[in-house]
């Protein structure tokens, strides 16, 4: 009788310790402020962010900058899939696009997309445009090069075996090359995703205009030194990214089963 | 259908500093409706022969041809009649079983519900009914085996080529599904070319045992098996079986100690 319920009550501890620790963390945090007199602009107080991250939501303004940064996160990642899938696609099928697109590759991939900024503004001015030209460029590399090395890592042996069981070369790209690909190019897409995220929110927070996005928000707030602002936003944008690829993985493993992991073939 | 072999050699790196030899002046007749078994130690270029003959690997020299006993001196296409059963099975991690079989018919354009049907027969012929939408992943190995077969028996090819296709199953698994190619043999009288390293399993199976030399691998001798079909895994007992294994052991422990001296060779060389 005891056995099973010590069992029980190891695995609830189990599952409670991270949460704890966060607990403990935030109690920490919140006593050293109020009896070492830390001054607010410098570490406010977990309760004073969680009040003004209320009034945050309840004026809408976080709802209005939130919804911004998603709008142009998800409009650059599909820009940048598309664009690296198709570009991945035609240099996997295609020696003589492989060659001429991997000079520009290596050229151009190791170079800090920030650096790029300047460019952007000038030619697409301050708005819409730079950001998610920005987000795009960024992520267009990793999706490019995954999906482009899924190709060429496709296992010779389904290729063989489609063309002995009859497929020509059209059906051996789509019925054989491009699936055998998806778990990698699925893996590209996750990375360019990160890195959409972060480039949208760099674009909101340098040289672009307009006034909305939570990178606005948080250099906005951090001028002023509200910090407690500048830290519900910090909050808003780490759950953000997390529900974006945890919702992403959950995606790619309701599409791709096969691919996952541990399913081996 | 004929398979005949003439003179064919493969040589990889033929260009490179260290061209090897798989396959030097190997010539047979296998014959229409006749279970070829070819025998030989690992390296000797026996998988090699079978893609050859199926059209998917270009010889170096000497010539294949299929010829319909019926009408000689009008050879057919490589690998237009045959289909190929691999050694690591090449099934299709991303489509189900019934998808996995009928991926031929639906390379030819067979419209779903004709190709789903013929599937389906073939899937309980193989005894997976049940299994159609299951992905390969989650079958065991001789399940997996099975959905090969199957995908290969579907072309309605009359040369079917197999290469070691049950030598990653356990011992049980693998004395069923040689029943179940023998049971399939004597229904269709397919023409079979049977790549193996096991003495007993093409003793077995075979109407034939084709000894292979180590690399460079050529024919060293065929060995008639005589034991009347159907067969079954009984045979493996009787005094018949007990002489054609001793003599093809003889024949063939020659060629895998030359075969392992060219490995440690190799080794001693890198």
């Amino acid at each position: 009788m005891t056995k099973p319920r010590r069992a029980t009550a190891a695995r609830i501890g189990e599952a409670a310790l991270p949460a704890l620790t966060v607990v403990v963390v935030l109690a920490v945090w919140e006593l050293l402020v109020r009896f070492h007199g830390i001054a607010p602009i410098y570490l406010p107080a977990p309760s004073s962010i969680a009040v003004y991250l209320w009034r945050m939501i309840a004026d809408g303004s976080l709802a209005f900058h939130l919804g911004a940064t998603l709008i142009r996160i998800f409009v650059g990642f599909a820009v940048a899939s598309l664009a690296g899938i198709v570009m991945g696609l035609a240099m996997g099928m295609s020696r003589r696009v492989a060659r001429v697109a991997d000079i520009w590759i290596a050229a151009l991939y190791p170079l800090p997309k920030i650096s790029l900024i300047p460019l952007l503004i000038i030619w697409l001015g301050t708005g819409e445009a730079y950001k998610i030209m920005l987000s795009a460029i960024t992520a267009f590399f990793p999706v490019v090069i995954s999906t482009y090395s899924g190709i060429r890592q496709v296992d010779r042996g389904l290729v063989k075996a489609a063309e002995d069981l009859g497929a020509n070369w059209r059906q051996i790209q789509l019925k054989v090359i491009i699936p055998a690909a998806i778990p990698s190019i699925f893996a590209g897409l996750q990375l360019g995703m990160g890195v959409t995220i972060i480039m949208v929110v760099a674009a909101e927070m340098i040289g672009g205009s307009g006034r909305s996005g939570m990178g606005y928000l948080l250099i906005s707030s951090g001028q002023v030194m509200e910090t407690e602002k500048v830290f519900a936003s910090l909050i808003v944008m780490a759950v953000m990214g997390a529900l974006i690829m945890k919702s992403q993985q959950w995606l790619d493993r309701r599409l791709a089963p096969w691919a996952v992991q541990g399913d081996g073939r | 259908m004929d398979v005949v072999a003439e003179n064919v050699s493969q040589v990889w790196g033929a260009d490179g500093p260290h061209p090897v030899v798989a396959l030097e002046s190997f010539s047979h007749r296998f014959r229409s409706g006749r279970f070829s078994c070819l025998l030989g130690p690992s390296g000797c270029g026996k998988s090699t022969l079978a893609q050859i003959v199926g059209g998917l690997e270009a010889a170096t020299g000497g010539s294949i041809r299929i010829e319909d006993p019926a009408r000689p001196g009008s050879p057919r296409p490589l690998g237009a009649d045959s289909v190929m059963m691999w050694q690591g099975l090449n099934l299709f991690p991303w489509r189900s079983v019934i998808d996995n079989v009928a991926f031929g018919l639906e390379m030819r354009g067979v419209p779903r519900a004709e190709r789903y049907a013929k599937a389906r027969a073939l899937i309980a012929s193989v005894g997976l009914a049940g299994f159609e939408h299951h992905r390969p992943a989650q079958l065991s190995g001789g399940m997996r085996q099975r959905v090969a077969l199957a995908r290969a028996l579907i072309m309605e090819r009359p040369i079917l080529l197999m290469d070691e296709p049950f030598a990653a199953l356990d011992a049980q698994t693998k004395i069923v599904m040689q029943e179940e190619l023998l049971r399939i043999f004597d229904a269709t009288r397919k023409t079979i070319l049977f790549v193996t390293h096991a003495i007993d399993e093409a003793i077995l199976l075979g109407d034939e045992v084709i000894v292979m030399t180590a690399r460079p691998g050529r024919v060293k001798e065929v060995i008639p098996i005589d034991l009347p079909r159907p067969r079954s895994l009984d045979i493996v007992n009787t005094k018949e079986f007990g002489a054609l294994f001793d003599r093809t052991f003889h024949l063939i422990r020659e060629e895998v100690t030359k075969a392992m001296a060219q490995q440690a060779e190799m080794v001693g060389g890198a």
